[in-house]
């Protein structure tokens, strides 16, 4: 039982998220944020949930910017989705999990062909 | 258990989305907690600094605050109530407000304090047109025999004024009562103020309109004139007619003349300059926000302007920006607002006008300016505009649309409009 698949922080591109399956994703390392193209969060896999100290059912379906992630709100995260539609950049950044300041990296991944964007979280 | 799970879950939910900025700090400003709103805004500010530590991130906009936690006397208490932080991240080109963050700090032992952030940008621009507009009602209380009332009907016509109206213009009460506004306030030559019909729209909507001019008397004889058009609503709210004062301020005139044009208009050409370009933009596209009346952008750049200043040296440059200027001047309606934004760069803002409308005035200036020839010493000559056009959609940033629309003409050769928007998507 083990996907055979580059599933790397560093690696790991728009289309192997989609389609692998849910569990796989779900026990990557590192958290994973699936947003469609109005913002909604498509995807948010239990890694973030845990660290995030969320239930996923109470985020899917709300806008991420909005009701989780405020934080990225602004030309640092969110700017560049809207700006750039082919996007893979990594970026330290400070999140505030559970209300504590979190150095993390995130990785910003956005693909015409695709239609979820992804942010990858990487503590 | 899962109960008490269940509710720091929910505790962390109205964390994560509340509104408003919570930062709990010790004494050196090391962040303990913060959350995501708090995040949003300072972070952007650390640049290259520690994110970690509140006093870190403020560095460059507001080191005060260190210093006042430091020299706080007391145990415990209020640092700072709403003390302002100007943050001004972004381009004046924008015409965005400067931004400005509201910082609340209160000290709750001797190593542990609590700021609360919000964002204040909409509410100090708010106060500071508040301000101005205070200003002015005062200073016509102050000297109230100074002033001329008249009331207009909802149509435009006079139907009462009051006798320092006819002390003001020399004309008798009987013989204003009936006239159309149009009448009285025959339009001067060389008057770059918008229409009446425009005024009275903008006194319907904003329930005030205030502008400055001169005002004919009936012995030939003139006086520089603040008017001020307010809107009368009816019991039932709706639009009755309209009150309008008078106020001859030619005791300035010279002073205030020279002021108001030296604030509101770009020396060279005679245009609105950036900063009154920037004041009406902000008025329209609120309004816009509010009322979804059409609202476009051209911006214009004279194409290869550097080699005019180059070649034929800045006075020739300067004449060739002034007639362009005048050339648009003449073109546009009165209703327009044309600015001059930089050296060659130009804008003209269209209320009431969509996307359509506005690439057909844009290609009819482009005309305009190809046909133009400007004689100078050296030789007659020739000069071409690049036209970028844009309309406001919600979401997007009316001044970027429009300036990447001006790139996209210079890119696909200059002299020529590209408009951008939805009716381009449609297209």
């Amino acid at each position: 039982m083990t996907a055979i698949i580059d599933a790397t922080f560093e690696k790991v591109g728009c289309g192997e998220l989609q389609t692998m399956p849910v569990e796989v994703r779900d026990h990557l390392p590192f958290g994973v944020v699936g947003l469609d193209a109005g913002g909604i969060t498509r995807v948010y896999n239990e890694t973030e949930a845990r660290m995030a100290g969320l239930n996923p059912e109470k985020v899917l379906g709300t806008s991420f910017f909005d009701a989780v992630a405020q934080c990225m709100n602004n030309f640092m995260v969110a700017q560049r989705f809207e700006d750039e539609h082919e996007l893979d950049a990594i970026v330290p950044f400070v999140l505030t999990l559970r209300m504590r300041p979190t150095r993390v990296r995130l990785r910003l991944l956005a693909s015409k062909s695709r239609p979820l964007r992804f942010i990858l979280i990487d503590r | 258990m899962e109960n008490a799970a269940s509710e720091e879950e929910k505790l962390l939910e109205f964390l994560y989305a509340a509104p408003v900025g919570l930062v709990e700090i010790d004494a050196s400003g090391s962040i303990g907690m913060i959350n995501p709103y708090a995040m949003k805004h300072l972070l952007p500010l650390a640049g290259t600094r520690d994110a970690t530590n509140l006093f870190t991130i403020l560095e460059s906009c507001a080191p005060e605050l260190r210093n006042r936690l430091d020299s706080f006397a007391g145990q415990r208490g209020t640092v700072c109530d709403g003390h302002r932080i100007t943050v001004d991240l972004r381009r004046a080109q924008d015409g965005a407000e400067p931004k400005v963050l509201a910082c609340t700090l209160v000290k709750l032992d001797v190593d542990r304090a609590i700021a609360c952030i919000s964002d204040i940008t909409v509410q100090v621009a708010q106060e500071r047109r508040l301000k101005q507009a205070e200003a002015w009602f005062s200073s016509l209380i102050n000297d109230v025999n100074d002033y001329a009332v008249g009331s207009i009907t909802s149509d435009g016509v006079v139907d009462a004024v009051n006798a320092s109206w006819t002390e003001q213009t020399g004309y008798a009460q009987e013989t204003l009562i009936g006239q159309t506004l149009a009448d009285i306030f025959p339009p001067s030559a060389g008057d770059r103020n918008s229409s009446l019909v425009e005024q009275l729209r903008l006194a319907a909507r904003d329930g005030w309109y205030l502008d400055e001019m001169w005002h004919d008397r009936k012995d030939g004889s003139r006086f520089w004139c603040q008017r001020l058009i307010a809107a009368r609503l009816g019991s039932d709210g709706q639009l009755a007619g309209y009150t309008l004062v008078l106020r001859d301020i030619t005791r300035q005139t010279y002073d205030t003349d020279d002021l108001r044009r030296l604030l509101t208009q770009d020396h060279l050409t005679g245009a609105a300059n950036r900063a009154r370009f920037q004041q009406i933009f902000d008025r329209e596209h609120r309004a816009w926000c509010q009322h979804g009346s059409p609202l476009s952008l051209i911006m214009l750049d004279i194409d290869h302007f550097k080699r005019v200043n180059d070649t034929y040296g800045h006075p020739t440059g300067d004449l060739v920006l002034s007639r362009f200027a005048e050339t648009i001047a003449k073109a546009v309606r009165p209703s327009d607002v044309f600015a001059r934004l930089g050296g060659e760069e130009f804008a003209v803002l269209m209320t009431a006008t969509d996307l359509s409308e506005a690439a057909e005035i844009a290609e009819r200036l482009r005309v305009l300016v190809a046909d133009m020839r400007v004689q100078t010493a050296q030789a007659d000559l020739a000069i071409t505009v690049s036209l970028g056009c844009a309309t406001a959609v919600p979401n997007e940033d009316l001044i970027r649309s429009a300036d990447e629309a001006l790139y996209t003409a210079k890119r696909n050769g200059r002299d020529r409009v590209h408009t951008i928007g939805p009716a381009a998507v449609a297209a």
